[in-house]
């Protein structure tokens, strides 16, 4: 009788043991796959470097570049980002994941710009639209920087560089 | 009676085996995040492009990678084959598997090449622009 007790309590033992287990093994490989499973989000950073880089590319030391603007003109099409050295695609990639912005307003109308350059992909920037209110980590990431500058002439600019990146399969668990 | 005893001892070792086989995926599982080979191959990879996009021409930078370099040469790794840049592709390879890719944006022409002595790091030398 003593004999058939102890069986049956082993049998019990057994089944917790292995709910003990089941419910340890599984906090770990939660913990330790939501720890090591979602990859550095670099993004943010990449496109603050990216607009670091237009930025002096259009002005250094507070002065425009004489190439894009000369006496209040500005001389350059708007094209002028492929002078900056700025490799937006790659092999990686199907389509390019950056998109950059530049919009050039006289301090004295600071609603519409008096020139603007483009470059990359403008799919992304819906994402920024969508992104207003809300940050959303698998959209692209945006960026907008302004900063104050003058041409050959002391006029007076202000420059809003918009930079997008999107590499969310790279950056963001999916 | 000899069936009752029999019965017992095939319950303790599947109750023994099935314990062993649970043990062994999980400590395998955390062995295989723990060698951290995926991770530090992504980290390194990241830090090398934020480094070359946010660089001029012409500068040399020195990156420490020991712990890389250790994992590396466990994995049977040469140091030279560790970081490779390919167009505008940096990739960090530190086990036998693919590697990590990831691109930067500046149009420069770099140079990469391990610098074991004194310290295990990796140069990473911008020469120009394309």
């Amino acid at each position: 009788m003593k004999l058939y007790k102890n069986k049956r309590a082993d049998k019990i033992l057994s089944v917790y043991w292995f709910a003990i287990l089941i419910i340890v093994a599984g906090g770990i490989f939660a913990m330790v796959y939501t720890f090591y499973g979602s990859p550095y989000d670099i993004r943010e950073i990449e496109a603050e470097l990216l607009t670091n880089r237009i930025a002096d590319c259009i002005s250094y030391a507070g002065k425009m570049n004489s190439e894009l603007v000369v006496n209040g003109q500005f001389t350059s099409e708007n094209n002028y980002l492929e002078k900056c050295h700025l490799i937006l695609n790659s092999t990686e990639w199907e389509e390019e994941q950056f998109y950059s912005e530049v919009n050039f307003y006289k301090i004295q109308n600071m609603n519409t710009p008096v020139f603007n350059v483009k470059k990359g992909n403008a799919k992304w920037l819906s994402s920024c639209v969508l992104q207003e209110n809300k940050e959303e980590k698998k959209l692209a990431q945006c960026v907008e920087r302004s900063f104050y500058s003058v041409d050959n002439s002391n006029n007076q600019y202000i420059i809003k560089i918009l930079s997008v990146v999107r590499k969310s399969e790279k950056n963001v668990k999916i | 009676m000899k069936s009752k005893k029999g019965t017992i001892l095939i319950e303790n070792i599947i109750f023994i085996i099935l314990n062993i086989l649970f043990i062994s995926i999980l400590m395998l599982f955390l062995f295989r995040q723990g060698s951290g080979a995926i991770v530090l191959e992504q980290s390194y990879a990241k830090n090398i492009a934020l480094l070359i996009d946010s660089s001029r021409p012409v500068t040399e930078m020195k990156l420490n990678m020991k712990e890389g370099f250790n994992l590396a040469e466990a994995n049977g790794i040469n140091a030279e084959d560790i970081v490779k840049i390919n167009g505008n592709i940096v990739t960090v390879k530190l086990s036998g598997q693919g590697g990590y890719d990831y691109s930067f944006f500046n149009n420069v022409d770099v140079t990469v090449y391990p610098d074991i002595y004194p310290e295990k790091n990796y140069v990473i030398k911008i020469n120009g622009f394309k």
